[in-house]
């Protein structure tokens, strides 16, 4: 059927936009051994890692079972609050889902006694002052609840 | 009066005054019953945020009346038995208005049982009282054995599991020729290594507990039986497990194309436009811009109805929140779907009837005629759905 | 419908499910699947390094995770592979192992993993549903799954007392079927002789469909893992064969209850059965086949869909349900794992049709095994409003 036969056939009909919304509630359970690491942020300012003895890894966040071989015996292990910026982004464009003020600068840190870079945000300096390489600490929140941003954000260290 | 993991029927209903929640009660005013089979009845009167709980055999003026056993009643207040199990089961029914009913959930804090402490022999009664429902067949298939538990100390006792064909049965002393006899010195340290505070190698290899006949089963005991919980929920410290909760909310523009666009800008006019398949002259309600089945254009427009009549109605009387208000309509409502007036076929139109008027639906058929209803238009019409409020019977 | 044979054979060997249950806050989501990935790969006898490609499928809005295959790759394994997302509702289940059927018979691959898996009580399964229906009207109305009018047919065609009996034995016979099956949700003891106190007493959802004949809402897992003919009997003693597998989709259906015989309604479970049939060359499917594992959401719909996919005419369909022949011993067995009604972890739930029919044919089901021995095996899978995927599997490869 060609675009003509359809333009005489909807000739004088007028389209419109219909305006919906969905609303819904959501909660997503972290299991035991993620729930373990909010609570150590929460109630100890603590950041604590996993370790697969087989890989020789520390992952952080931790993980119950090894991402990389499987494994299911995964040991607990304290990391530092402070580490490297592994790499960064800056966003200057405010978007809803984010939770600071642009310019907002993402980074991925790898911190003292782990192998793998956590993602979060980093603040109290300047975005162009930003580099790779650069030593960082976690900044606890004053109120922490058991979230992700009980590290509100990482400070260059010293 | 029987109890049920150390706690009575009475005791449920004795501490409800207590854990009244007036703000959980606004707007309540209405007398709920409970007929608790074999221990007696109670009648909950609310009004105005304030309760009144009273043991009576009549249970007359009631909204809703509960019904259960006492250890199904006990278990579902103490989070022993799962409620939606027990009430979809049929453990527990409910006589009257069902979502009233629904209402005495937000009323009251959780029951936690007024013991502040257990004795070491309440532990151990307790421990052997659920043994058997802590029984898990499927953890070693086929397993024959009687487990014999000598627990000494003046707390103790002598228990036999006999464990065969999927089944266990728990007796008092010890049963004849036990596969295996796990002697304990002392009850104190029996309780401990149950509520895990201590664990079952230490006490062997102190010597404060022995194993006779065959080891193997004594040491996957925590295999064949679930993990024992303390009734005092603060005894044994849980794990707290951590959850992101949410709320998404996200607003939503759909394009209605031509077809839709001129059914829908027609319902502000009050009118009811329909599209006809030239093929098999299948009538689409709301309009389609092809037939689904034939797949060619639709396109002789018609007026039809807006009266018609019933073909079927659900009756609904559970209702989860609306995905798109997150509110809760009021139940039972009803749905219908209606044969307008120069429709034939299957296509209907789908709206809501009157609530006040569902129970005197008739749904019809091709030989039997549906009653007749008739739209009721909205003031402000948007060109949507709700442009009609719903339908009402056409007297 | 042009319908070409495999290019090569396709087999099971490999099977995982985690239990299914109300809850499963002690896990998130990657490491719920890890659990029956790991059981499947156990079962097969193989390594994450055996699998080729990975296919993952549940309802993304029943959790609000948008490509949740990134996310699982920690609990799937499947960092470094080919890995295919699907999701089309109830059917996802088996739609996810129709796709590892064709990549494998196509020659693409010669291992696949299929993942499906739902955690329904971190969202919101009615807003799920919901945002299914036609935006622009229909979803206005709609909240969820529930229907009565399967009840209404039923009751309409065979009258009141014999249908809501034949409706109530149907949902013991799968509690019956459940008790014995571990890994089930939902299973409560319940008699035959409380069929007319249920009845009675079961609080109504809508119509005459009753709380306790609708399915639940489950978390859990289920992990197939499929290969071609040379591997499969390699890794394999016992590999079960996919003989065929048709899907079938109309366009939604809430308006059509017009009831005018006139103009018949031409069903999707119904016409899917006769197509596969056809084409395999089976005339009386009751005999051919040793057990049926069918998505039966609620007892009204299981019992009027039998008719549908037998090709039985009549009250036939009724008959196997009241003389109890669809039970474990009976003479067409459905659903000896308890069912969909019995556990509903949605994405995962047609698969589980498929795994469950596959361990009937192998013989490892445990204390819910058939007693007679099974050669020939079907399973469905249902998606609202209206379509169907149906599976046959094979313990021979002699068709």
């Amino acid at each position: 059927m060609s675009e003509i036969v359809m333009d005489e056939l909807f000739k004088g009909v007028e389209p419109m936009v219909y305006a919906s919304r969905i609303n819904v509630p959501y909660h997503w359970w972290a299991g035991d051994t993620a729930s373990k690491f909010f609570i150590a942020l929460r109630d100890e300012k603590k950041i604590l890692g996993a370790r697969c003895d087989y890989c020789s890894m520390t992952f952080v966040p931790p993980r119950k079972t090894c991402p990389r071989c499987g494994a299911a015996e995964m040991k607990w292990a304290d990391v530092a609050a402070c580490g490297t910026v592994l790499a960064y982004t800056v966003v200057r464009r405010q978007m809803a889902a984010m939770p600071k003020k642009t310019p907002v600068v993402y980074a991925l840190i790898k911190l003292d006694g782990a192998e793998t870079g956590m993602l979060h945000m980093i603040d109290g300096v300047h975005p162009e002052h930003v580099k790779i390489g650069m030593r960082v600490r976690a900044q606890f929140a004053p109120e922490r609840k058991g979230h992700i941003f009980d590290i509100e954000y990482f400070r260059p260290e010293g | 009066m029987s109890e049920y993991w150390g706690i009575k029927v009475e005791d449920i209903f004795n501490t409800m005054p207590e854990r009244f929640r007036p703000e959980g009660a606004k707007g309540v005013n209405a007398c709920f019953g409970y007929d608790i089979k074999g221990e007696g009845k109670w009648k909950l009167t609310v009004a105005n945020e304030t309760l009144k709980v009273e043991k009576t055999g009549d249970l007359t003026g009631c909204v809703s009346v509960m019904l259960a056993d006492g250890e199904t009643f006990v278990g579902v207040n103490t989070g022993k038995v799962d409620g939606v199990s027990a009430f979809t089961s049929g453990r527990v029914t409910v006589e009257g208005d069902f979502s009233a009913f629904g209402k005495t959930a937000k009323m009251f804090k959780k029951y936690v049982n007024g013991k502040k402490e257990m004795s070491t022999r309440d532990y151990i009664l307790d421990m052997f009282g659920t043994l058997v429902s802590r029984f898990q067949p499927n953890a070693i298939p086929g397993l024959d054995a009687k487990v014999c538990y000598d627990i000494g100390g003046n707390d103790g006792g002598v228990w036999t599991a006999i464990i065969k064909e999927g089944k266990c049965e728990l007796v008092e002393g010890k049963a004849d020729r036990p596969t295996t006899i796990l002697h304990v010195n002392e009850a104190k340290d029996w309780v401990d290594v149950m509520l895990g505070k201590s664990d079952p190698f230490t006490l062997l290899s102190a010597g404060r507990a022995s194993i006779e006949g065959e080891t193997q089963i004594a040491l996957k005991l925590g295999e064949i039986f679930a993990k024992y919980k303390s009734p005092i929920p603060e005894g044994e410290p849980e794990q707290e497990l951590i959850a992101l909760k949410k709320v998404i909310s996200v607003n939503q523009r759909f394009a209605t194309g031509p077809v839709m666009g001129k059914f829908l800008n027609a319902l502000k006019e009050k009118k009811i436009y329909t599209n006809k398949c030239p093929k098999c002259g299948r009538i689409h309600l709301p309009a389609r811009e092809v037939c689904a089945e034939c797949r060619v254009r639709a396109d002789e427009w018609l007026e039809v109805g807006p009266k018609g009549q019933v073909r079927y109605m659900e009756y609904v009387y559970y209702s989860s929140p609306d995905p798109l208000t997150g509110e809760t309509r009021e139940t039972p409502y009803g749905m219908v779907n209606i044969l307008l007036d120069g429709c034939k076929g299957n296509d209907t139109f789908a709206h809501l009837i009157r609530r006040d008027q569902i129970d005197k639906i008739k749904g019809g058929n091709n030989e039997v005629a549906g009653t007749r209803v008739r739209p009721v238009w909205n003031e402000h019409r948007v060109g949507s759905i709700f442009d009609i409020k719903y339908f009402e019977i056409d007297e | 419908m042009t319908h070409r044979k495999k290019n090569r054979n396709v087999g099971i060997i490999g099977i995982g499910q985690t239990k299914y249950s109300s809850h499963r806050e002690d896990v998130n989501q990657p490491e719920m699947i890890h659990e029956a990935v790991e059981a499947a790969l156990k079962d097969a006898g193989i390594t994450m390094k055996d699998v080729d490609c990975v296919v993952h499928g549940n309802m993304e809005l029943f959790e609000m995770i948008h490509q949740p295959d990134l996310w699982h790759t920690i609990g799937t394994g499947a960092c470094g592979k080919d890995c295919i997302r699907i999701t089309t509702g109830g059917t996802v289940g088996a739609t996810i192992s129709c796709a590892a059927d064709n990549l494998i018979a196509s020659g693409m691959y010669d291992i696949v993993m299929a993942i499906g898996f739902e955690k329904l009580q971190e969202g919101h399964t009615t807003g799920g549903i919901t945002n299914m229906a036609d935006a622009l009207w229909f979803r206005n109305l709609q909240t969820g799954a529930l229907t009565g009018s399967k009840a209404y047919d039923v009751i309409r065609e065979f009258g009141e007392e014999r249908a809501k009996r034949v409706s109530m034995k149907y949902r013991i016979i799968m509690d019956k079927h459940a008790m014995r099956n571990p890994k089930a949700h939902r299973a409560f003891g319940l008699e035959f002789e409380q069929m007319d106190n249920l009845i009675k007493t079961s609080p109504k959802l809508v119509g005459d469909l009753k709380l306790i004949e609708m399915c639940s809402q489950s978390d859990g897992a289920c992990v197939v893992i499929y290969a071609c003919e040379k591997k499969a009997k390699q890794l394999s003693k016992n590999p079960v064969w996919i003989r065929d597998h048709i899907t079938v989709h109309r366009e939604e259906v809430f308006v059509m209850f017009g009831y005018d015989e006139k103009y018949p309604f031409p069903m999707t479970h119904r016409f899917a059965a006769e197509q596969l049939y056809k084409r395999n060359g089976i005339d009386s499917p009751v005999e051919y086949f040793d057990v049926f594992e069918m998505y039966d959401p609620a007892s009204w719909w299981a019992v009027d869909w039998i008719r549908d996919f037998f090709q039985l005419k009549g009250d036939e369909h009724l008959k196997l349900v009241e003389n109890e022949e669809i039970m474990i011993g009976g003479k067409m067995p459905i659903n000896p794992s308890g069912g969909v009604i019995a556990s509903n972890p949605i994405g995962a739930t047609a698969l589980v049709r498929i795994a469950e029919a596959a361990l009937q044919i192998r013989g490892d089901a445990g204390d819910h095994q058939i007693p007679t021995p099974v050669s020939h095996a079907l399973a469905s899978g249902f998606g609202g409003t209206m379509w169907t995927v149906l599976t046959m599997l094979e313990k021979e490869l002699n068709w």
